[in-house]
């Protein structure tokens, strides 16, 4: 188990972004096959091959395809995250950049299977090249019949995809918040299931709608491509295929690695070229949410859900976070709660008030004048936010300072005990050198 | 227009009750409706949840924002093998959006929601100002009485606390202090919800949000008041009250506005003899707990420095303040000289009592008929426009009717400023029950809230053209085969109803086609109301209803607070109390003054009525007062109709004495008294029932609000049975004896 390129099988082809060079080499066969089946078989194909939403949770994602009503007169919205806000991931920036039309495909395919109306991919404000390629793949999409009316020539199969731009929210890649934004709402999480139906029965405009992280409709493409059974040859028991992980911090070679699930942790570490700087001090796994891991239990982690989770972290988006012996974790983690303060979206008083608090009492403690009984107030403050806030941005603030504190409770006992950093002058990491650059592209 | 509901707060209170479940709320069972807020269920259980951000009119869709409502909650839990167990949701749930479902098992009183009660309150003061001793909300607020009963003794926040400078002039009559707000979302909710204009929202984010309007440009609102009450903390603040009072020092009347014919019901709150602010009341038939900004606001002029509160004289063009003794022996000196001579008008600001008493003096004691309570618009017989053909006078539907209504037509009003209250009704109609509404008016303003911002069909005509809109409506319905139009449109086209109102012959067929089918309301207003041709209008606006099969369901409401009651109680030249038709019918209000106009009216009595300010023909009210003709005005301040009069009487106000005013809608509620401003102030029907004890009695003394009140019921069949008792705090809507 190592590294294995499904999504990525033709990152470095030149001219993959192209129609001509994605359908010589495959493109829109997942598609062909797929229009060839009946829409609940291809919904059974994505069962068999396991699939899970790569955008974090993890969530089957058969189920949610299966979940579309079949029988409504509504119109069914599908929705691509391509918000890509977690810290440490940048995977769906590559896959739209270099194989946009993959995603493409993938959203035609969920769109044929769910009786898809009409398709958004909500992309990251940032994200300006990709939003390009991605414009253009669809137009040439238009073109070939892969979407708008009756396409493929099969009558009534209507299907629109339209790009929309995020405006700078980490918090709109939040699914519910995603579907404020893309309505023309503050991008506000909404109440979700049970206190109101799940998106796929009401979602966007009140209408069964179906979100999906850009790394899940790729894969879809490839599942539909390849059958599903194939797809879940590779991988664990509960983790099927692969997963893209962003590598990013003191590694030699930071870049996007498509692993198939089970790769031991540290193979990984060693395919990215190790550990710089010094040595290996911590991992974050799976984004700056999840519980960073310190390095002597990394061997026993392995990347997919289970292993991880087993361990006390999270798989998560795949935002995978070396850290070497210059780290100052309590810095690291005044960092991170500052990303969360200013992240917050402000509707519920947990995290509107806890990670402004939290980040108050960070700061003060890396500014020498931390004080006894800070560590239990910090976690207790993280107890009254875990679980408590409106939706997931409160927990995933929380869960990394408790878990660099049952980590490193040395590391913060020492800041507030002797008014500076454990870690001796602190070093500024320097700039990683970019071992596989991306596109440099115009506009479409 | 087109369909901008807005979606934010998705527009669902609880659903329509269609199933009962059961479910145990810290012990106790009790069958609840599907689907309730468990919140309300804990309610009916007796079991306290506290909250801020729940509101049971506002939509849940931004609520279960504060946190305070957590709870523990186990649902059951099917097993492969069909056992069931109840099985711990891993978080706790907020219970204010949280339905109810068969079998769910609720705890509110495990230590985990102590602790989380305790947390969400520690987080809401870090950044609370805790200025409580200078805050009005001090001593009636949420936030301190949920900090009591379950918040920790003290905080662990030792770092620097939000600033803001203290009193942003959010609104002409709201101030903000945003260092108190807890982002509870209801009045970003209520502006959205419930008035419509959508002006407060949320800027910035995380602990920087704050509430304010787009742009930060001024909350103009006709109902900002309301937000006011519904902050649960001292963060909207009411600019003529703030600072004036604890709420401890306030005492308390149950009340109903003064300011239009929907009859809010409010509370006045007062200090000594001092009005200090009107609070909403609930009645859910009328304003449900709303009040609108003139009504909330309006009232200053009760505690004013301009009260009268002698009688006073004018001689020679000069006032002089003069005792009641003597004003009484003047007037009624002039009376009895007048032999007859003798008119009233007004009583549409006055309670039932009030005209009651008015009527009684001048048809038993001063013998004459000549007595009308209208000042605007149509004059002839009341009978006339609606009662003979349909059977009913003024409204059709009681205000909460209106929320079944398939379709409303909005029909020459600027709804939102004639009948506030109403056009709530209409506009939760259309936001929580999916009416659709039609506006047609002459005249759009710019400013928000009102109708036309969320009708789904505007129609602009031409100022007066309603007859001919409402005939081009019909004569679609009869084209289409849509409706059976009795010959209704004769002789109408739709080509000659657009080119004569000058809307557009798509949007009349549009109208047509949206109210063919299903229950249609009409309201109409002042338009309707001050028409030159009225009986053609109102007319026409009956072939619709009648033709569209809803004959009861037309409304022309009044305007005045009671513009209802006085009619009813016969302030009118051709009937007695109750409609009953008289055999000598007397002048109404433009006969009265013309006759004043001509010298041959010995004295004019003017009850509480604004006729020169508000009387159309300016002129004709102005030679009347010019004349030789003696005017007695009861009023409370020097109005310009008190100005040209030779006597003016101090009068009470509604929030000096007891009595019953009868809303829009029929519904008769009683109003009590506060305070005394001055012991030289009287209740009008007292002055009335003095004079008519000097002139004789005759049937025109009371001794009581009360009294006259038995007396009205004894006498007013639709009033029959009505008693102080009876009319309760909700009061009670009449209605005619064959419907
Ligand atoms: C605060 C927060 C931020 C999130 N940001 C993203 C994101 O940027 N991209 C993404 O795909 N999913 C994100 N998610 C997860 C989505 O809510 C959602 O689970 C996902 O889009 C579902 O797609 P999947 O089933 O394909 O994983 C975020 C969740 C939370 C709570
Ligand atoms: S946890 Fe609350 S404040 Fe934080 S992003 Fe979610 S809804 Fe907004
Ligand atoms: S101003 Fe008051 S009502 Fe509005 S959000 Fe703040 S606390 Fe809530
Ligand atoms: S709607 Fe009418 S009754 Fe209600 S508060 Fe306003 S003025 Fe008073
Ligand atoms: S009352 Fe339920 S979260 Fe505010």
């Amino acid at each position: 188990m190592a590294i294995r390129n499904l999504l990525f099988e033709h990152r470095e082809v030149a001219g993959i972004e192209e129609m001509d060079v994605y359908e010589k080499l495959g493109g829109y066969e997942g598609l062909r096959r797929a229009v060839t089946l009946e829409r609940q078989a291809v919904i059974d194909d994505v069962k068999t091959s396991g699939l899970r939403g790569r955008g974090g949770a993890g969530f089957p994602t058969w189920i949610k395809w299966n979940g579309i009503p079949k029988n409504t007169d509504k119109p069914h919205y599908l929705i691509c995250n391509a918000d890509e806000g977690e810290p440490g991931t940048y995977k769906d920036r590559e896959l739209m950049l270099k194989t946009p039309h993959l995603l493409v495909e993938g959203m035609a395919i969920a769109g044929y299977a769910c009786l898809g109306t009409a398709g958004y991919i909500y992309i990251r404000g940032e994200y300006v090249e990709p939003a390009w390629q991605i414009r253009k793949a669809i137009d040439q999409a238009y073109k070939k019949g892969y979407l708008g009316k009756n396409i493929m020539g099969i009558e009534g199969f209507n299907y629109d995809l339209y790009v929309h731009m995020g405006a700078g929210s980490y918090e709109c890649g939040e699914e519910s918040a995603l579907m404020s934004s893309l309505m023309g709402e503050r991008g506000n999480p909404r109440l979700k299931a049970p206190h109101a139906p799940l998106p796929v029965h009401e979602g966007v405009w009140k209408s069964p709608t179906l979100v999906n992280n850009v790394e899940t409709y790729c894969a879809a493409a490839w599942i539909l491509k390849n059958g599903g059974a194939e797809y879940a040859k590779l991988g664990t028991e509960r983790s099927k295929g692969t997963k893209i992980i962003s590598v990013s911090g003191h590694i030699a070679k930071p870049a996007n690695y498509e692993v198939e699930m089970g790769t031991p942790l540290l193979d990984l570490l060693k395919a990215a070229g190790g550990v710089t700087g010094g040595k290996l001090k911590a991992v974050i796994p799976g984004g700056s949410s999840v519980p960073i891991m310190t390095a002597d239990k990394l061997d026993k982690i392995n990347l997919d859900y289970e292993s991880c989770a087993a361990s006390g972290t999270m798989l998560g988006s795949g935002g995978f976070m070396v850290f070497n012996d210059t780290t100052d974790i309590v810095l690291l983690m005044k960092r991170t709660s500052e990303f969360y303060m200013h992240e917050s979206c402000g509707k519920c008083t947990p995290c509107r008030e806890g990670t402004r608090w939290l980040f108050k009492i960070l700061d003060r403690i890396t500014s020498g004048g931390g004080r006894e009984g800070d560590i239990e107030l910090l976690l207790d403050i993280c107890s009254q936010i875990d679980g408590r806030s409106y939706c997931g941005l409160g927990d995933a603030a929380a869960w990394p300072i408790v878990g660099a504190i049952k980590a490193f409770r040395e590391e913060f006992e020492y800041w507030i005990e002797h008014k500076r950093s454990p870690i001796g002058d602190h070093a500024v990491p320097p700039t990683p050198v970019v071992v596989n650059p991306l596109l440099t592209l115009t506009p479409a | 227009m087109p369909d901008n509901r807005l979606t934010q707060t998705e527009a669902s209170l609880n659903p329509a009750v269609t199933q009962m479940v059961n479910i145990k709320i810290d012990g106790i069972e009790l069958q609840v409706p599907k689907g309730e807020n468990i919140i309300e269920s804990a309610k009916r259980a007796g079991v306290d949840i506290p909250y801020f951000c729940y509101h049971p009119r506002l939509s849940k869709g931004d609520a279960a924002n504060c946190r305070m409502c957590l709870v523990d909650v186990f649902a059951p839990r099917r097993a492969p093998d069909g056992t069931v167990s109840l099985a711990k949701m891993p978080k706790p749930q907020a219970s204010c959006t949280l339905p109810a479902d068969e079998g769910m098992v609720i705890v509110t009183d495990s230590e985990a929601v102590v602790r989380d009660r305790k947390g969400v309150l520690e987080f809401l003061l870090i950044n609370h100002p805790l200025d409580c001793p200078i805050c009005d909300r001090g001593g009636e607020c949420p936030l301190q009485n949920n900090a009591i009963f379950y918040g920790a003794a003290t905080s662990r926040y030792t770092e620097e606390k939000r600033h803001f400078p203290k009193a942003y002039p959010l609104a002409e009559n709201v101030v903000f202090d945003r260092e108190r707000c807890i982002h509870c979302a209801r009045c970003t909710r209520f502006t959205e919800d419930i008035s419509g204009d959508a002006q407060l929202g949320f800027l910035k984010r995380g602990a920087d949000m704050e509430v304010g309007t787009f742009e930060h440009t001024a909350y103009k609102s006709k109902f900002s008041g309301n937000v006011i009450e519904l902050c649960p903390v001292g963060a909207l603040l009411s600019r003529s009250y703030r600072f004036k009072a604890r709420p401890w020092d306030l005492h308390s009347q149950r009340s109903v506005c003064s300011k239009c014919s929907n009859g809010c019901n409010i509370k006045i709150d007062y200090r000594l003899d001092s009005l200090q602010r009107i609070n909403g009341r609930i009645n859910e038939a009328v304003n449900e707990e709303w009040t609108c900004d003139k009504g909330k606001f309006g009232h200053s002029y009760v505690s004013s420095e301009a009260r009268l509160k002698t009688p006073m004289l004018k001689t020679g063009g000069e006032w002089k303040a003069i005792d009641w003794t003597e004003a009484l022996q003047i007037l009624v000196g002039k009376l009895r000289d007048a032999n007859g001579s003798v008119a009233g008008i007004g009583g549409q600001r006055c309670t039932n009592e009030d005209n009651f008493a008015f009527q009684k003096l001048f048809r038993e004691v001063l013998k004459s008929n000549d007595i009308d309570s209208r000042v605007e618009g149509y004059l002839g017989s009341v009978n006339k426009p609606l009662y003979e053909r349909f059977g009913y006078h003024a409204m059709g539907n009681a205000i909460a009717e209106l929320e079944d209504m398939k379709t409303i037509l909005v029909l020459g009003s600027q709804l939102v400023d004639e009948q506030p209250i109403i056009y709530l009704r209409v506009r939760k109609a259309y936001r929580f029950k999916g009416a659709t509404v039609i506006n047609a008016v002459s005249s759009v303003p710019e400013d928000s809230p009102k109708v036309g911002d969320f009708a789904q069909l505007e129609l602009v005509y031409k100022p007066g053209t309603e007859a001919a809109l409402l005939k081009g409506i019909l004569s679609v319905l009869s084209a289409e085969k849509l409706a059976s139009v009795n010959g209704f449109a004769k002789g109408y086209t739709l080509e000659k109803a657009a080119e004569e109102t000058g809307v557009s012959a798509e949007a009349i067929q549009q109208a047509a086609r949206l109210m063919a089918t299903g229950k249609l309301a009409i309201i109409a207003g002042r338009e309707v109301a001050n028409h030159a041709n009225h009986l053609e209008v109102v007319q026409a606006i009956g072939d619709l209803a009648e033709a569209t099969g809803n004959a009861q369901n037309i409304n022309l409401p009044g305007e005045d607070v009671n513009s209802q009651g006085a009619a009813d109680m016969g302030v009118l030249p051709d009937f007695a109390p109750g409609y009953a038709p008289l055999e000598n019918p007397g002048k109404n209000t433009a006969q009265i003054l013309q006759a004043a106009a001509d010298g041959s009216l010995k004295v004019l009595w003017v009850a509480g009525a604004k006729l020169l300010e508000k009387f159309p023909n300016r002129e004709l009210a102005q030679a009347a007062f010019a004349s030789d003709t003696f005017i007695v005005v009861n009023e409370l301040t020097m109005t310009e109709t008190a100005q040209a009069a030779d006597l003016v009487l101090p009068a009470a106000s509604f929030a000096e004495k007891e009595g019953t005013f009868t809303n829009c809608e029929r519904r008769v509620q009683r109003i009590h008294k506060a305070f005394d401003i001055s012991l030289e102030i009287k209740p009008d029907w007292l002055i009335f029932s003095e004079v008519a004890t000097r002139m004789g009695g005759g049937g025109g003394s009371f001794f009581s609000a009360r009294d006259i009140l038995k007396a009205i019921s004894a006498q007013v069949p639709a009033y029959a049975g009505l008693t102080a008792k009876s009319l309760g705090d909700e009061g009670v809507r009449w209605n005619y004896p064959d419907k």
